[in-house]
């Protein structure tokens, strides 16, 4: 025992001297924080202004573009005034503890089964007056005015976010006056940055060019109607840019034209504005509900949401973890076996003791390295966690309040102690990395599909998929891990982990008799027979 | 290997002799029951395993190997921890060995930094730092120069002085010849030879050799002698021109001193009279045939 303790910790503290394992443990956290900082940094400085032209030769549409621009920013700038003011609020002032915090059961999730779009679309509507009541009574300066009251003494200025998109005077040389084909050829040097725009005074980069054709009216599709482009062969608006990525520009004004178009057939169909306004702002309420959960509390919400799906990022960082420690444990047998250190070993301990020492020593490594992982998730989360980011706040409670990361600790432990009985065979058996490599890459292959199934099984948590998975133990790690936030029945639950415990256990039990021969073994890797032939040898006990 | 036994006794500096393949390797990891033989059993320091008395023993592999990103005197720590001495007491030690044999300067060097002969002495220095009752040095010599290979003796020597056994294998007899007390001779797996040094040079006929101008045919008549050679040119016994060096192969139990009577006698008259002992080399040789010849100057 001593002697297993005594490899166990030569192999921890030697593999804790690697770079490697340093650049290993360090990156993950650096990851999260970038992570959970990238929103706020880009927020305030990181995407760039950026320069478009817009010819409207219709003439009838560039007043409301201008105008619908004009309220997306208003919208941004809305968010940031809230944002600002729940970051400075001081509680004293506001006159009620806690006031900043945000009830995670009361914040709404995006519906699941509907998908994205709706999201998206309950997102940009949830309070469509809101915007609305902001600018009719007096914007940015009045939310300031009401708020000052209760920010905190040393709250910091408030600073409007910057305009994403700013107009541009089309650049000299173009006639706006030309057909569109003209126009765009002679914007393209621009669109591609081989030519610079004024702006200011100072180089720029046109982003987009936007041409709205005289006769765009006459385009239009309309239900009923062959569509006319398609007759014609025509464009209707042109939306030209090399970045194909950002559509945010192309959708706003697309949707602000539409909205227009729209205006007017309403009009020509003489009916009332406003109350089609009103009309579309009707929406019948849509709440979704979890069964399994409390009584007056069933509302599934954002940290149902983020609880289903969190799984799926720690069955990520069980895979990463455990293969990561698996390629530890290979190289550190072969290491010895290479260098024939294993002689010196095997005549001071036996196979046995060397074995265990070598489990138990790069154990420790990884749940030093997962342990560092997720207390550094975990800290980060909570430093961060608060309105600002928002996204954080909601994952730390997650994590409070569920039994991910226990369970997450467990599975490791078994998921390792069963893979790494089938690395050391390996790695018994091989003399130099190389041909270790081979073998490896089997493993590797069977260890993906942990991977592939890693993000549909959240979405039938108890399905056939799932089922089969958790019952297979090589499997049972990663998909019970994956399952946990679907309450798999307890049956499974204890039925799986049984069989993982069994297997893990036979595994090891027979990799032992294969290390023992294997460990001393030169030259080749034995065949495939021949590995089969000592199998059989030490499940009839021979050896 | 085949039907070998052997005694090692107590406090002595035993040789392991042959070509390459010829055993000494198996036969050491089966002593240190790395491998476990087929047939027979195998007896160390009392127990009946060396499994049992592991800590008492030291143990060099012929291939040389250590950490590489492990400190020198670390790895002779780690070794000797694990052969039950205290953290504290092993790094003590392993800083006193590497001062006693020249690697002072070297004891922080990480081991991949340091040249193939200097990590060979790491390793050996290794196998003893627990200071063993029983050490079993596989090729200790191999790789080293001249000057190393005597702080090898050395160190070997030292462990004797101490009345510690030592087994060591080598194929180059020199070695053997200057320190063993005793030698186990094997070829193709199987025992050739074991006892000592002075008993494997009486399997080979004990030779004089005598330098003279006379003819020494008459010589070979006598009981004593079972041949005479020459030992330069391809004169024969008989010719009674120049000067001649001869060797003369004597019987078992003869006294070379009724030779030396019997030239005087005879009126050979010599110009130099030497007894001269067969080398181990040339034991070897005789005991393990022309093939092992081959071998021995790998």
């Amino acid at each position: 025992m001593r002697n297993a303790f005594l490899v166990a910790w030569r192999d921890f503290a030697e593999s804790a001297k690697t770079k490697g394992f340093w650049i290993g443990l360090l990156l993950f956290p650096a990851i999260i924080f970038a992570f959970v900082q990238a929103p706020k940094y880009l927020e305030k400085k990181g995407t760039p202004q950026r320069f478009f032209v817009l010819i409207d030769q219709s003439g009838t549409f560039e007043e409301i573009i201008e105008e619908g621009l004009e309220r997306a920013h208003q919208r941004r700038v809305l968010k940031s005034l809230v944002d600002y003011g729940r970051k400075n609020a001081s509680l004293e002032k506001a006159g009620q503890a806690g006031g900043d915090k945000i009830d995670l059961e009361d914040i709404p999730a995006p519906d699941v089964s509907g998908g994205a779009e709706q999201f998206l679309e309950e997102f940009a509507e949830s309070n469509p007056d809101a915007l609305e009541k902001f600018l009719e009574r007096g914007g940015r300066e009045m939310m300031l005015e009401r708020m000052k009251p209760y920010l905190r003494d040393d709250a910091e200025e408030y600073e409007e976010p910057k305009r994403r998109y700013v107009r541009v005077a089309v650049p000299e040389g173009v006639d706006p006056a030309a057909g569109t084909a003209v126009i765009s050829e002679a914007l393209k040097p621009f669109l591609r940055g081989t030519r610079k725009i004024g702006v200011e005074g100072e180089d720029g980069k046109l982003y987009a060019a936007v041409l709205i054709p005289k006769d765009i009216e006459g385009l239009v599709s309309r239900p009923g109607q062959q569509p006319i482009t398609l007759m014609t062969g025509r464009h209707g608006v042109e939306y030209w840019s090399a970045n194909l990525a950002d559509l945010d520009l192309h959708n706003d004004i697309r949707n602000v034209m539409n909205r227009e178009i729209r205006r007017k057939a309403y009009l020509a169909a003489g009916m009332d504005i406003e109350a089609v306004r009103a009309v579309e702002r009707t929406r019948v309420p849509f709440a979704t509900l979890n069964p399994k959960k409390a009584k007056g509390k069933e509302k599934v919400s954002m940290a149902d949401f983020l609880r289903q799906w969190a799984p799926s990022g720690f069955v990520y960082l069980l895979w990463i973890s455990i293969f990561t420690i698996s390629q530890m444990l290979l190289s550190n047998t072969i290491e010895e076996k290479s260098n024939r250190i294993i002689e010196v070993l095997l005549s001071s301990v036996t196979p046995g003791e060397l074995m265990m020492g070598k489990l138990a020593g790069i154990a420790a490594i990884g749940l030093v390295m997962i342990g560092v992982w997720v207390g550094s998730l975990v800290a980060i989360l909570a430093w961060q966690a608060g309105p600002e980011v928002e996204f954080a706040q909601h994952i730390f409670d997650v994590l409070k309040n569920s039994h991910l990361l226990p369970a997450f600790f467990a599975y490791f432990v078994l998921g390792y102690l069963l893979y790494s009985g089938v690395i050391l065979t390996i790695g018994s058996l091989c003399n130099t990395l190389k041909d270790a490599q081979n073998y490896m890459g089997v493993v590797t292959v069977i260890m993906m599909v942990p991977m592939l199934t890693m993000f549909f099984i959240p979405k039938d948590p108890n399905g056939a998929l799932a089922t089969t998975l958790s019952w297979i133990p090589i499997y049972t790690p990663f998909a019970m891990m994956n399952r946990m936030a679907a309450d798999p029945p307890l049956f499974e639950v204890i039925g799986t982990t049984v069989l993982l415990v069994v297997t893990t256990a036979a595994v090891l039990w027979l990799s032992g008799k294969i290390f023992r021969i294997g460990i001393l073994r030169t030259g080749q890797p034995p065949k495939i027979l021949e590995l089969f032939r000592w199998t059989m040898d030490a499940v009839r006990g021979r050896n | 290997m085949r039907d070998v036994s052997l005694t090692v006794p107590t406090g002595s500096i035993y040789g392991f002799l042959g070509p390459n393949g010829a055993g000494k390797t198996t036969i050491i990891r089966m002593i240190l029951e790395i491998i476990r033989p087929t047939r027979g059993e195998v007896s160390v320091l009392g127990e009946s395993s060396a499994l049992k008395a592991r800590n008492r023993i030291g143990y060099l592999p012929e291939e040389k190997g250590l950490y590489k990103k492990m400190k020198a005197w670390s790895v002779i720590a780690y070794f000797a921890t694990l052969k039950g001495m205290g953290r504290k007491e092993a790094k003590e030690r392993a800083f006193e060995l590497l001062e006693k044999y020249g690697l002072k300067d070297f004891a922080n060097a990480k081991t991949d930094a340091l040249s193939k002969g200097m990590g060979q002495k790491v390793q050996m220095l290794a196998s003893i730092a627990h200071d063993p009752e029983f050490v079993i040095l596989d090729e200790p010599f191999s790789g080293l120069d001249p000057v190393n290979q005597e702080v090898m003796e050395d160190i070997i020597r030292d462990m004797a002085a101490r009345k510690r056994t030592v087994i060591f294998s080598t194929h180059v007899m020199q070695h053997a010849e200057r320190i063993c007390d005793r030698i186990l001779l094997m070829a193709q797996g199987r025992k050739v030879f074991d006892g000592t040094i002075a008993e494997a040079k009486r399997t080979l006929p004990r030779r004089v050799r005598i330098e003279t101008n006379d003819p020494v045919g008459q010589l070979e008549e006598l009981d004593d002698v079972v041949g005479v050679e020459a030992l330069d040119g391809s004169g024969r016994p008989d010719d009674d021109e120049g000067v001649g060096r001869w060797e003369l192969r004597i019987a078992e139990k003869a006294d070379p001193q009724s030779i030396l009577q019997e030239c005087f006698e005879r009126g050979i008259r010599l110009r130099s009279f030497e007894l001269a002992d067969p080398s181990l080399h040339e034991v070897f040789v005789h005991l393990v045939g022309s093939e092992a010849k081959e071998a021995s100057f790998r």
